[in-house]
C-alpha cells in the first residue's frame, strides 16, 4: 500500500465552539509540516458554502489525494464533506471527518492548552489513517417495491394506504382478529368531532380499494430478520372457525361473554365481529366457545404459516392504556373509578342519561396524569389533558345536569387545543391543581364519591368534592412485542421505541430500513401517529419508489489467501451475516452491520473491516505514539 | 413553454426543506420559492434546540447545503409566488424575483460591499440588536451566501460597485417574472412571530438603545434571547442590550401574546413554554451563578423527552412561579414584574436585570392568498382531514407542512414536512405523468 501524500487538513472554528477554547492556528501549525500534508488550513465553518468551497477548490487545484475535516461530530457533517469531495471528483471514502468539539473544545472548556493538544492527536491519527486509506464504493442494493406493516392501528393504515398509493405491494400484518387498533374505541376524536369507528371506517374503505394491500388479521408474528431490501418475517395467521355469516347466524350463539371492545360494560357472543371494521367475516372465540355448532363453525380450520418478504419494515404496534394499580385513586376499591378509556364507551353506549352500573350520573371528577409524570413514568403522554377536555364537553353536550370537576396538574392543551380549555370554562365546569406530592384521595361515603383534594388556585384550600363518577385519565404505555426483540430495534428512556433523531431522523430506527409510525415511538394522537405514518412512507419511498438503497461500505472483508476456513467467525457473527462456502468464510454485504467482532477472533488475520484496515489503526497508534 | 417540475414547494424554513430534500431523494424535480432572500426560516435563527439541545445552526446548515445543492431541487430565493392556476392536472404558477441589485451568478459572497457600505441600520436578522450594511449578506451561513442591496436604505454612493471583484452589483436590475408548470404543490410557508409590542402592559418597544420609563431595552423578546444565546451570537457574549452588562437575574414571561384574547390570540403557541425553559438552561449555563425565574400559566412540556427536560432544568435550580404578569414596570433601568402568584395569592414585585417576553408564533395568511387554499378561523391553513391525513388541504394535489397549519416545534413540523412529501409522492404517482 502506497501512502498518501498531499492530503489537506480542515480545522474549523464553528463559530467560536471550536475556537473559544482550541487554538485552531496552532493546530494547522503542527501538522502543515508532517510529511503526508499538502495544505493545512482553518475557517470559521467549514460546513457553509464558502467552507466546502475551499476544499473543493483544494482538491481540483492542489490534486490533493486526501483530506481530513476537524470539527464537530461526524453524525451532523461528516455527509456534507464527503459529498463535497465527491463533487470535487475525489472518493468520497478519502476523506475522514474527526470531531474536535464534542469530544475536545466542549469538554474541556477549561483547559485551552490541553485542549489544543488533544485537538492536535485528534487530527494527527486522522492524517495518518487517512495516508493509508483505500477508495472505497458505497454497497448497493436493489430495493423491490414491498413493503411489511406490522399493525392495523390507525397509523398502519395510513401506512399501507400511502404506500400502496405509490405502487408499491403491502403487506399489512394485524395482530387481533380486526383492523382499527384503538381509534374506533373513542367516542369522538378532537379536532374533528367524528366518531372513532367513522374515522377508521373511512380509511378501510379507502384500504379495499387497493388491490396491492395483503392483510393478514389474527396474525402472530414467529419470526423477523433480515436487512434492508431483503426483510422477511413468518407470521401465524389464526383459524377464525367461521366463514362468512349473516347476523341471525351470529344471534344464535347461546353463549355471552363480556366485551373487551367495551371494557365489559356489554357483552358479545362467542362468534363476533365489529360493525366499523375489517374482514367482515366474524371470529369465534375458542376460550368462550362451547362448539354448539349453531353458527355453522368450522372447527378443523388450521393455522396457516406464510412467509413475507418485503424490503422495509414500518413498526406501527401502538400503545396500551395505563392500567392503574389496585387501590390507586380508588381504582377496583371503590365502584364508580374508572379510566378514560372506559369512560369513552360509556358515553358511546349510553342512550338519555349517563348511567354507570345502574346508578344514574351527574357529578364527574377527572383526574389527570394518572400513570404519566410520575416517577415510574416520568414522560407526560400527551394526548390526555385534551382527551379528557373533548370527553368531557362531548358528555355535556349528550347529557343534561351534568357537573364535571378537572383535578389537574398542568393543563397542556396545547395550540389550538386551547380552545377545548376554553370552552370547558364557558361550560362552568371547575379547575382545581392538585400537587404530585399529595394528590388527590377518592373515598366512598354513602352512595358518593368523595375526592379529597388540596386546590393549589386557592393558596392550598382543602376541598371536599362530592361526585358519582371518577375518571382517571391514564396515560399511554408502548405495547411491547416481541417483534422488537427479534429486530433488535432500541428502546429510548421512556419504553417506546427510540428514533435515531427526533430532529434529523424521526422515523428511522437505528436498524436500517426498519421505519416506525404513530404511537409505538411515544404518545401521539391521530393527527401527530398519521404524520408519522405517512413520514414513515415518505422515508420508505426514498428507497421504493427510486429502486435502491445505498449504504456505507464499512463492513468485514476477508482475505481468501489468509482465511483457513476454521469458521469461528461464524459463530462470533451477531446478524449471522457470515457463511462458509468452499471453505472459506463469505460476507452477505446487506447483513454485515460491520461491527468488527469476526475480526477480532479471525486466528490468521484474514478479517479486515473496510475503511479500518489493520494497517491504518497500527499507524494511527503510532503517530501519537511519540507525543 | 414554461419549465415543468413535479412539485413547487413554497416557504424555505426547515419544513419547506425536508419536503423539498424527501421529494428529491425520491427522484422528483421540485422548485423551492423562498421569499426571503437565504432559505433556513427561522430555525437557523435559533440558539439550541430543545429536546435535544442540538445547536441549532449545526443541524439546519447540512439541510441548507443539502437543498441548495441538490441536483432534483432548484431554489429561487428573494421571490414570491403571485398567483397559481389549475389547467386539466397541472398548476401553472407566475412567481415574482425581486432584484437583488446583485448578479446572483456573479457574486462570490466575499463580503467586500458589505465592508465598503457606509450605511447601517438595525440588521432585521438579529432583530436589531446589531447592525448590517445597506449593501449586504444576510447571514453567515445563508444558502445562496449571495450579497443583496437594500435600495431604501442605499445611498447611492457606489462604494460597493467599486469594491466588489466580480462586478456584480447592478442598480438596474429589475423584478422578474417567473411562469412555471407543477404537478403538485407543498405549503410550508410558516409563521409570524407575535408583536410585544401590542402588549403595551409589558413596556416592550423594540427600542434597544435608549432607557427612559416607558422604554426599556432590557425587555426583549424570545427571539431575541435566541440570538444571545446562539453560538453565533452578537458580541460573542450573553449581555444585555441596554447597556451590555451580564444579566445577573433574568426572567421568563410565558404567553405573551398566546392564550390572550385582549391581543386578539386566543391559542396557545405550543412551543414557549419548551423554549423559555430551553433558553433559562442556556442563560445558566452562560452565566453560572446568575438566576432564571420563570413565569407561567402551565407548563406543557408534552413532546418526546420534553417532561425529562422540564425536571431537569427545574433541579439545577430554574425557579418557576405560576403566575399571570400584570405589568412590567422600570425601575433604575432594570425591568419590575408586577404579578399575582396563583399559588399563594400574593402580588409579587420583582426587580430583574433583564425580562425575556415569550412571544407567541402566529399564522401567515398572506404568504397563502396566492395559492387560493382554504384557512382557519386563526388564518392557518386549514386540515379537512385532520385526524386521518393531516398533510392534505382543501385543493387536490395542494398538500401543506409544518407551522403553516398551526404553531409547532421542529420535531412535529419535521414529521409533517415529511407526511406532505409522502402525500405528494402518492398523488404524483398516481396521476401519472
Ligand atoms: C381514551 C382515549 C381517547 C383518545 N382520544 C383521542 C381523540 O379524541 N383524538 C385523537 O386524535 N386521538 C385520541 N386518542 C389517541 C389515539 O387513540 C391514538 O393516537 C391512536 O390510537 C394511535 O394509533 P396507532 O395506530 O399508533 O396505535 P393503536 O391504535 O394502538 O394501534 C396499534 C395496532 O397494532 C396492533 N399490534 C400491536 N402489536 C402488534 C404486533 N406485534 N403484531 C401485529 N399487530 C400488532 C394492535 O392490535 C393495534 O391494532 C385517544 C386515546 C385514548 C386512550
Ligand atoms: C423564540 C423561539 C424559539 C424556538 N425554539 C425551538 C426549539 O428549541 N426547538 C424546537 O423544536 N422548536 C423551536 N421553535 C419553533 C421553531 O421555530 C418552529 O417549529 C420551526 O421553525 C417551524 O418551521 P417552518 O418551516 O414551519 O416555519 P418557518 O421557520 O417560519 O419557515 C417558513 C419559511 O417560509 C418562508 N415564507 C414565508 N412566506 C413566504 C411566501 N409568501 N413565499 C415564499 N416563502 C415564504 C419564510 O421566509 C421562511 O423561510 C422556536 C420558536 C421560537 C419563536
Amino acid at each position: 500500500m502506497t501512502e498518501r501524500t498531499k492530503i489537506g487538513v480542515y480545522v474549523c472554528h464553528c463559530g467560536g465552539n471550536i475556537s473559544d477554547y482550541v487554538d485552531v492556528e496552532k493546530v494547522v501549525d503542527s501538522v502543515k509540516d508532517l510529511p503526508n500534508v499538502a495544505v493545512a488550513r482553518h475557517f470559521v465553518f467549514m460546513c457553509s458554502e464558502a467552507g466546502q468551497q475551499l476544499i473543493k477548490d483544494d482538491i481540483k487545484n492542489l490534486g490533493l489525494d486526501g483530506v481530513v475535516v476537524a470539527s464537530c461530530s461526524p453524525h451532523l457533517h461528516e455527509k456534507t464533506f464527503r459529498d463535497a469531495a465527491k463533487a470535487a471528483g475525489l472518493n468520497p471514502y478519502l476523506l475522514e471527518h474527526v470531531c474536535i468539539r464534542e469530544h475536545s473544545s466542549w469538554v474541556h472548556s477549561d483547559n485551552r492548552e490541553g485542549a489544543t493538544r488533544k485537538a492536535t492527536w485528534i487530527v494527527k491519527t486522522a492524517i495518518a489513517k487517512i495516508s493509508l486509506a483505500r477508495e472505497l464504493q458505497p454497497i448497493r442494493l436493489d430495493v423491490e417495491r414491498e413493503a411489511i406493516v406490522i399493525g392495523g392501528g390507525i397509523a398502519g393504515l395510513r401506512c399501507a394506504i400511502d404506500l400502496a398509493r405509490a405502487g408499491s405491494t403491502v403487506h399489512l400484518i394485524e395482530s387481533s382478529p380486526f383492523l382499527g387498533g384503538r381509534v374506533p374505541q373513542i367516542y369522538k376524536l378532537y379536532p374533528s368531532g367524528k366518531s372513532g369507528c367513522e374515522i377508521v371506517e373511512e380509511l378501510i374503505d379507502e384500504i379495499k380499494r387497493y388491490p396491492n394491500i395483503k392483510i393478514y388479521t389474527n396474525a402472530e408474528i414467529l419470526s423477523a430478520g433480515g436487512a434492508i431490501g431483503d426483510f422477511k418475517v413468518t407470521v401465524k395467521v389464526n383459524p377464525r372457525y367461521v366463514g362468512k355469516v349473516s347476523d341471525d347466524v351470529i344471534a344464535k350463539c347461546p353463549v355471552e361473554v363480556p366485551d373487551e371492545f367495551n371494557y365489559g360494560l356489554t357483552k358479545r357472543k362467542a362468534i363476533y365481529k365489529r360493525e366499523h371494521s375489517y374482514p367482515d367475516i366474524p371470529v369465534i372465540d375458542m376460550d368462550a366457545c362451547t362448539k354448539c355448532g349453531e353458527c355453522n363453525p368450522d372447527f378443523d380450520q388450521q393455522p396457516q404459516t406464510i412467509e413475507l418478504k418485503g424490503s422495509l419494515i414500518v413498526l406501527a404496534t401502538g400503545f396500551k392504556p395505563y392500567e392503574p394499580e389496585e387501590g390507586e385513586f380508588g381504582y377496583k376499591v371503590h365502584d364508580g373509578v374508572i379510566t378514560l378509556p372506559v369512560f369513552e364507551r360509556l358515553l358511546a353506549l349510553s342512550d338519555g342519561k349517563l348511567e354507570y352500573n345502574g346508578k344514574e350520573v351527574r357529578d364527574i371528577a377527572f383526574i389527570y396524569c394518572v400513570g404519566s409524570r410520575n416517577e415510574e413514568h416520568e414522560y407526560c403522554s400527551r394526548y390526555c389533558c385534551v382527551a379528557t377536555l373533548n370527553a368531557s364537553l362531548g358528555a355535556l353536550e349528550k347529557f343534561d345536569g351534568l357537573r364535571a370537576y378537572h383535578i389537574y396538574r398542568d393543563i397542556r392543551a396545547y395550540g389550538k387545543y386551547e380552545t377545548y380549555y376554553e370552552e370547558a370554562g364557558k361550560k362552568k365546569m371547575l379547575f382545581i391543581k392538585y400537587d404530585p406530592e399529595e394528590p388527590p384521595v377518592v373515598e366512598k361515603s354513602g352512595n358518593k364519591l368523595i375526592v379529597r383534594v388540596k386546590d393549589l388556585l386557592t393558596a392550598g384550600e382543602e376541598l371536599e368534592v362530592p361526585v358519582d363518577l371518577v375518571v382517571l385519565s391514564v396515560g399511554m404505555l408502548p405495547e411491547m412485542s416481541e417483534v422488537f426483540t427479534m429486530l433488535r430495534v432500541p428502546f429510548s428512556r421512556d419504553g417506546f421505541l427510540q428514533e435515531v433523531h427526533p430532529k434529523l431522523r424521526p422515523v428511522e430506527t437505528a436498524i436500517g430500513g426498519v421505519l416506525l409510525a404513530g404511537a409505538c415511538q411515544g404518545p401521539k394522537d391521530t393527527v401527530e401517529a398519521t404524520a408519522s405514518a405517512s413520514a414513515a412512507v415518505a422515508k420508505a419511498d426514498t428507497y421504493l419508489v427510486k429502486g435502491y438503497a445505498e449504504l456505507e461500505p464499512f463492513i468485514a472483508e476477508i482475505d481468501p489467501e489468509k482465511c483457513d476456513g476454521c469458521e469461528e467467525c461464524v459463530g462470533e457473527c451477531p446478524t449471522s451475516a457470515i457463511s462458509i462456502k468452499d471453505g472459506k468464510a463469505v460476507v452477505n454485504e446487506a447483513l454485515c452491520k460491520g461491527c468488527g467482532a469476526c475480526g477480532g477472533v479471525c486466528p490468521t488475520k484474514a478479517i479486515n473491516l473496510r475503511g479500518y484496515y489493520y494497517d491504518q489503526l497500527e499507524k494511527m497508534i503510532d503517530s501519537v505514539g511519540g507525543d | 413553454m414554461p419549465e415543468g417540475y413535479d412539485a413547487l414547494v413554497v416557504g424555505g424554513g426547515i419544513a419547506g426543506m425536508e419536503a423539498s430534500l424527501t421529494l428529491g431523494d425520491a427522484g422528483f424535480d421540485v422548485l423551492l420559492v423562498e421569499k426571503e432572500p437565504s432559505i433556513g426560516g427561522h430555525m437557523i435563527q435559533l440558539s439550541k434546540v430543545f429536546p435535544t439541545t442540538d445547536c441549532a445552526g449545526c443541524i439546519t446548515t447540512p439541510k441548507m447545503a443539502a437543498t441548495g445543492k441538490h441536483p432534483k431541487i432548484k431554489l429561487l430565493t428573494y421571490s414570491e409566488v403571485e398567483g397559481i392556476e389549475k389547467t386539466g392536472k397541472k398548476f401553472r404558477v407566475r412567481i415574482l424575483k425581486k432584484p437583488r441589485y446583485v448578479d446572483e451568478n456573479a457574486c462570490i459572497g466575499c463580503g467586500r460591499c458589505e465592508q465598503a457600505c457606509p450605511v447601517l441600520i438595525p440588521k432585521e436578522w438579529e432583530y436589531g440588536l446589531i447592525g448590517r450594511k445597506a449593501a449586504y449578506i444576510p447571514f453567515e451561513m445563508a444558502t445562496p451566501k449571495k450579497a443583496l442591496i437594500d435600495l431604501d436604505n442605499c445611498i447611492m454612493c457606489g462604494r460597493c460597485e467599486r469594491a466588489c471583484p466580480k462586478e456584480a452589483i447592478n442598480f438596474l436590475q429589475e423584478p422578474e417574472e417567473i411562469e412555471v408548470e407543477v404537478k403538485a404543490v407543498i405549503i410550508a410557508t410558516g409563521y409570524n412571530l407575535f408583536s410585544p409590542e401590542k402588549k403595551k402592559e409589558y413596556g416592550y418597544t423594540g427600542n434597544l438603545t435608549v432607557i427612559h420609563t416607558s422604554a426599556n431595552p432590557n425587555i426583549i423578546h424570545g427571539m431575541q434571547m435566541e440570538r444571545l444565546l446562539a453560538p453565533s451570537r452578537p458580541y460573542h457574549a450573553l449581555v444585555r442590550p441596554g447597556d451590555g452588562k451580564v444579566p445577573e437575574r433574568v426572567a421568563w414571561v410565558l404567553c405573551t401574546g398566546s392564550r390572550d384574547k385582549s391581543v386578539g390570540n386566543p391559542l396557545c403557541s405550543r412551543v414557549c413554554c419548551m423554549y423559555s425553559i430551553k433558553q433559562a438552561l442556556l442563560y445558566s449555563s452562560a452565566v453560572p451563578f446568575g438566576e432564571a425565574a420563570i413565569y407561567y400559566m402551565d407548563i406543557r412540556a408534552f413532546g418526546k423527552g420534553f417532561e425529562e427536560f422540564y425536571n431537569m432544568v427545574r433541579e439545577l435550580g430554574v425557579e418557576f412561579i405560576k403566575g399571570k404578569v400584570a405589568k412590567i414596570e422600570s425601575r433604575n433601568g432594570n425591568p419590575v414584574i408586577i404579578a399575582e402568584n396563583t399559588e399563594t395569592g400574593e402580588i409579587m414585585e420583582e426587580e430583574y436585570d433583564m425580562v425575556v417576553l415569550a412571544i407567541g408564533l402566529l399564522s401567515n395568511p398572506e404568504a397563502v392568498k396566492a395559492l387560493g387554499v382554504e384557512l382557519d378561523q386563526y388564518g392557518f391553513v386549514a386540515q379537512p382531514q385532520e385526524n386521518s391525513n393531516p398533510a392534505v388541504t382543501d385543493k387536490e394535489g395542494i398538500f401543506v407542512a409544518g407551522t403553516a397549519t398551526c404553531p409547532k416545534d421542529i420535531p412535529d413540523t419535521v414529521a409533517e414536512a415529511s407526511a406532505a412529501a409522502a402525500q405528494c409522492i402518492a398523488y404524483l404517482e398516481e396521476v401519472g405523468s
